[in-house]
């Protein structure tokens, strides 16, 4: 069980991260730079979600079954968006 | 209700609306199921009268849609999986040496929505006209566009039917899984769970992730439906570009998997009954296991085999191919060594094996037929005809047949009593025959096409084949009808096992099963490798030679003697009954008037916690101000009902549809309320820790698997964004959005906004946590000493707050984006995924908010002050982050990129 203070840090880091996702925005470097700079966005996005299932949801505590089990789903989204999108002709 | 917690005895109506128990829910499950089997079948012998002759005309076009359609769902939802889940239900507890399932309510809750689903389906075909457009639901045939007006409402309850019928698999889902790793006896380890459980297991991960992704299409359907958005077609009747690819890929990606959901079971079966009765263990059991986990995983693999006649292209067409023919090569492995264990046994020709080694000869046939049609080449020719129909039925039907073999290896289990072994023979042989007479015949006119009953004159012939195997083969069915029931009264009574050579548990134990299961705690630890009799053999067998980990040894322990607490819920079926009112509510109403019955709920529920909270934990202030909070918020909902629909006005006009929807919304509130406050009796594991999941309590495994397949459902909405819009061209996107759907401007502040927000919000369910831990006491802030109580409570508000300005914002937004902008639902594609996408998000905030008002009223009487009281705010805060966590990836994709 972590201690007040690091669920803090870790709460002011999410901040953080979104803060830098929008100001990403507001740089208009993704006119010029979409899709590096979509990589870069949605790499935020997941620092964030391990983040929080990390510590908020423990995961780093469980037994690594319970990292398996939401990974296999996260593959499976992965499967479905990566093969539809990559069948269009 | 169940206060000393004794079920009624059998022959009592109650017992069987209340009971919870894993085997009285296992018998309601073979029951009902047979009952749909019945329904499909008379279904399928009026397709067969219409084939009589070609263009005949014992059916009009639409209503032989019709049948065609609702013989394919029954047949597979309602009656193909739940027969399965009846044997699982009754089976793999006593397999795996436990009490009963790991949540017992929920059991009974997944039946009821199981059953309540049925009625629903079955209720479409008298509102005009159900649904018609096959089982496979093609878009744009299933849009409302597309459906003629008669048949609206009816489809849309059968569509709802199927939202429901997902629910209960779902919840039935989290139920075996946390079963099988949870509570499986002390030195049982999971690669040597009888075969029956472990196909069961297999099917319920795919199961999870499948049916979740046929939920995701199911409710984006419905919002077509409903909402008008423009997923599939828009409402003036233009398919949407990508809509019907879409949907396929939706569809088959959960259905796929599903073809192997509706025949895992019966291969788990098959291979006990071929051990039972060639007295052998099975041959190459560990690669038989190994095969069947590689087919579970690679079924997710192979949808697009379904889709070589779309436009998909050819290098993804290539990869299906080779995948498929890649799944095809386990299987053979497990036909092998069902063969060989055979071959190598003593077999004894009774009626269980008789259909197993039938469905064994079956399955061959239609898988050989089934690489046929993944050779793409091929499949252009064969797609949409007979060829198609007759290579699933060999391979599905195979399924049923073996599980009727189940059912006769089972049944003495079961009743206590033996069938007719000569009546069970003579079943076999007919049924043999009329199947194969049935299906054969259309593997000779495949040419005919698939779900018309136009085809060319010489097929003639060979169809009246088919018809008459039908005759043959529902004909079977009643001559098991009369035995198993005629059975029940016979003096044939077996005692624990009437079969030698058995290996699990299930046959260690009394003739049905006494409601505990075991005299004693089963344990395994002395690791008895032997193939297990009964404690008495009754037929003369012999011990097996080969060692087998398929069994273990019943060991009485003293420590099991205390009566069961509260067996008996009235909950789960009232939960079933209301989500059917809800269903049929809402199958008939219109967009601008179907949300006021859920919105009534929602001051009702506020009401019934509040007040079923006090008669719990004693009045308090918290709970006055709940009733108090919840005829303000009545009020609220008038005065908005009045300014919408004007209340006399709208009241009158009303139909009977939002009367339904209203009683089944305000019961189902109050159930998940009674459910809340309800203490019930939960089996506990025997060994608090197990492989693979550790020390993971019940209830949290249960949530992880839960929100595994809420992954799977966002997966589906945002997999269907993201294809729509690679589809439509990634980077045009909002710019058409702007240009052609008259969005102005959709700026980034309100989705960072809410994104501070839901952050901060799981913050303080974290602090929550932390400060239930601490148990009672009080924690020195400052200079001021607070109550750990309090602030439990205090941070489940705060985020209960959090929670509401993230709905205000986002009303906000949308309030501007619908009306100001007049971006609604329908202007274009674009806004048909934003709204739906970060709706469904928020229904999942308000779900939440509806269980944190529970939360504080329970945490206001100090329910979770302490290590173990605390978690039941650990497993909301499970939900919770989750929900953040979605947010989290949304917020890019439907405001920045
Ligand atoms: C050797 C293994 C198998 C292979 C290679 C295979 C292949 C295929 C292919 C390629 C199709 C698509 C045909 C088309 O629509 O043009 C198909 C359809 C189908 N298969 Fe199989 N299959 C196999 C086993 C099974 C099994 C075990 C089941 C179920 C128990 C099954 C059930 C179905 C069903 C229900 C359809 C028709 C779906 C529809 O309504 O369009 N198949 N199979
Ligand atoms: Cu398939």
């Amino acid at each position: 069980m972590a201690s007040i203070k690091l669920y803090t840090a870790i709460f002011g880091v999410l901040m953080v991260l979104s803060t830098m996702q929008a100001a990403l925005e507001f740089t208009g470097l993704l006119e010029e730079f979409y899709v590096p700079i979509m990589g870069v966005m949605l790499l935020l996005s997941t620092i964030k979600a391990v983040s929080v299932a990390g510590w908020y949801m423990h995961v780093f505590d469980e037994p690594r079954a319970i990292s398996y089990l939401a990974i296999a789903a996260v593959i499976g989204v992965l499967a479905l968006i990566a093969g539809a999108a990559y069948s269009i002709t | 209700m169940g206060e000393n917690g004794h079920l009624p005895p059998k022959s009592n109506i109650k017992r069987w609306l209340v009971t919870t128990n894993h085997k009285d829910i296992g018998v309601l499950y073979l029951i009902t199921s047979m009952f749909f089997l019945v329904m499909a079948g008379i279904l399928a012998l009026l397709i067969r009268a219409q084939m009589w002759a070609p263009g005949a005309t014992v059916l009009d076009p639409g209503g032989y849609y019709q049948v065609a359609t609702s013989h394919g769902f029954l047949m597979v939802f309602w009656f193909l999986s739940p027969f399965a889940f009846g044997f699982a239900n009754y089976v793999v507890p006593l397999q795996i040496g436990a009490d009963d399932l790991a949540f017992p309510r929920l059991n009974a809750m997944s039946y009821w929505l199981y059953l309540f689903s049925g009625v629903l389906f079955g209720i479409s075909f008298f509102q005009g006209a159900t649904f018609m457009g096959g089982w496979t639901m093609y878009a744009p045939l299933n849009a409302p566009a597309f459906i003629p007006n008669y048949g609206h409402v009816g489809s849309f309850a059968a569509i709802l039917a199927l939202v429901m019928f997902t629910g209960s698999v779902t919840i039935g889902s989290v139920n075996f899984l946390t079963t099988i790793y949870r509570m499986r006896a002390e030195g049982l380890r999971m690669r040597d769970i009888p075969l029956f459980s472990m196909s069961i297991l297999l099917t319920v991960w795919m199961m999870l992730f499948a049916f979740a992704a046929l939920l995701g299409a199911l409710v984006i359907l419905s919002s077509d439906h409903l909402l008008h958005t423009s997923y599939f077609a828009d409402v003036d009747g233009n398919p949407s570009s990508g809509g019907s690819l879409l949907w396929t890929h939706l569809f088959w990606f959960f259905g796929h998997p599903e073809v192997y959901i509706v025949f895992f079971p019966a291969l788990g079966a098959m291979a006990e009954i071929v051990q039972t009765f060639s007295g052998r263990r099975l041959v190459g059991r560990k690669w038989f296991v190994i095969a069947m986990a590689l087919v579970a995983i690679q079924s997710f693999i192979v949808w697009m085999h379904h889709m070589f006649l779309t436009t998909i292209n050819l290098p993804i067409k290539t990869i299906m191919m080779v995948t498929t023919i890649g799944i095809s090569l386990p299987f053979d492995l497990m036909v092998f060594a069902l063969i060989y264990t055979m071959i190598k046994g003593r077999v004894r020709w009774k009626t269980p094996f008789l259909f197993v080694l039938g469905a064994l000869l079956i399955f061959i046939v239609g898988g050989i037929t089934g690489v046929f049609l993944g050779a793409i080449v091929l499949d252009y020719s064969f797609r949409g005809t007979y060829w198609v129909v007759a290579h699933f039925h060999y391979v599905m039907a195979s399924g049923a047949v073996a599980l009727i073999g189940a059912l006769y290896y089972w049944y003495p289990k079961i009743t206590g009593k033996m069938y007719n072994e000569f009546l069970g023979k003579i079943h076999f042989v007919v049924a043999f025959v009329g199947f194969n007479l049935l299906y054969f015949p259309m593997f000779v006119v495949w040419e005919t096409p698939r779900r018309m009953f136009e085809y060319s004159a010489g097929f003639t012939f060979w169809h009246r084949v088919a018809s008459v195997g039908a005759v043959l083969f529902a004909a079977s069915f009643v001559i098991m009808i009369y035995n198993l029931f005629m059975s029940l009264y016979s003096d044939r009574v077996v005692d624990d096992s009437p079969w030698a050579y058995t290996g699990s548990t299930e046959w260690a134990v009394p003739s049905p099963p006494p409601t505990e299961n075991f005299p004693g705690t089963p344990s395994f630890t002395s690791g008895s490798l032997r193939f297990l009799e009964g404690p008495e053999a009754t037929d003369g067998g012999v011990e097996g030679e080969e060692a087998t980990p398929d069994g273990g040894q019943v060991t009485a322990a003293a420590d099991h003697g205390e009566p069961h607490p509260d067996h008996a819920s009235w909950w789960p079926v009232f939960a079933g009954s209301s989500a059917l009112l809800a269903g049929i509510g809402l199958s008939g109403l219109s967009p601008s008037m179907f949300v006021w019955p859920f919105l009534f709920a929602l001051p009702a529920f506020v009401y019934f916690v509040g007040a079923v909270g006090a008669r719990r934990d004693g009045f308090t202030v918290l709970h006055g101000a709940f009733l108090s909070a919840s005829f303000l918020l009545l009020a609220v909902f008038i005065a908005l009902f009045h300014v919408t629909q004007g209340i006399i006005t709208g009241l009158e006009s009303a139909p009977t549809y939002f009367w339904l929807a209203l009683a089944g919304a305000v019961l189902g509130v109050y159930t998940l309320v009674r459910l809340g406050f309800e203490s019930f009796y939960v089996p506990e594991p025997t060994s608090s820790a197990q492989w693979p999941f550790g020390e993971v309590e019940n209830t949290k495994l249960g949530m992880w698997t839960f929100l595994g397949s809420d992954i799977i459902l966002f997966g589906a909405f945002i997999g269907s964004y993201v294809f729509t819009r690679f589809e439509f061209g990634w980077q045009d996107w909002w710019h058409v959005a702007h240009e052609v759907g008259g969005l102005e401007h959709h700026p980034v502040w309100p989705g960072l906004l809410n994104t501070y927000i839901l952050l901060a919000s799981s913050f303080t369910v974290v602090l929550a946590l932390v400060f239930a831990r601490r148990g009672v006491g009080t924690t020195e802030i400052g200079p001021l000493s607070v109550e750990n109580r309090k602030l439990t409570l205090g941070f489940i508000g705060t985020t209960f707050l959090g929670a509401c300005l993230f709905l205000l914002n986002k009303g906000i937004e949308w309030v501007d984006l619908y009306f100001h902008q007049g971006w609604t639902f329908n202007a274009d594609i674009m806004s048909s995924t934003f709204y739906l996408t970060t709706g469904l998000h928020a229904a999942h905030v308000v779900i939440g908010m509806m269980l944190m008002l529970f939360l504080m009223v329970r945490s206001y009487t100090g329910a979770y002050q302490g290590e173990d009281e605390a978690r039941t705010i650990e497993y909301f805060g499970l939900y919770w982050h989750f929900v953040d966590i979605v947010w989290l990836f949304l917020f890019p994709l439907f405001y920045i990129l």
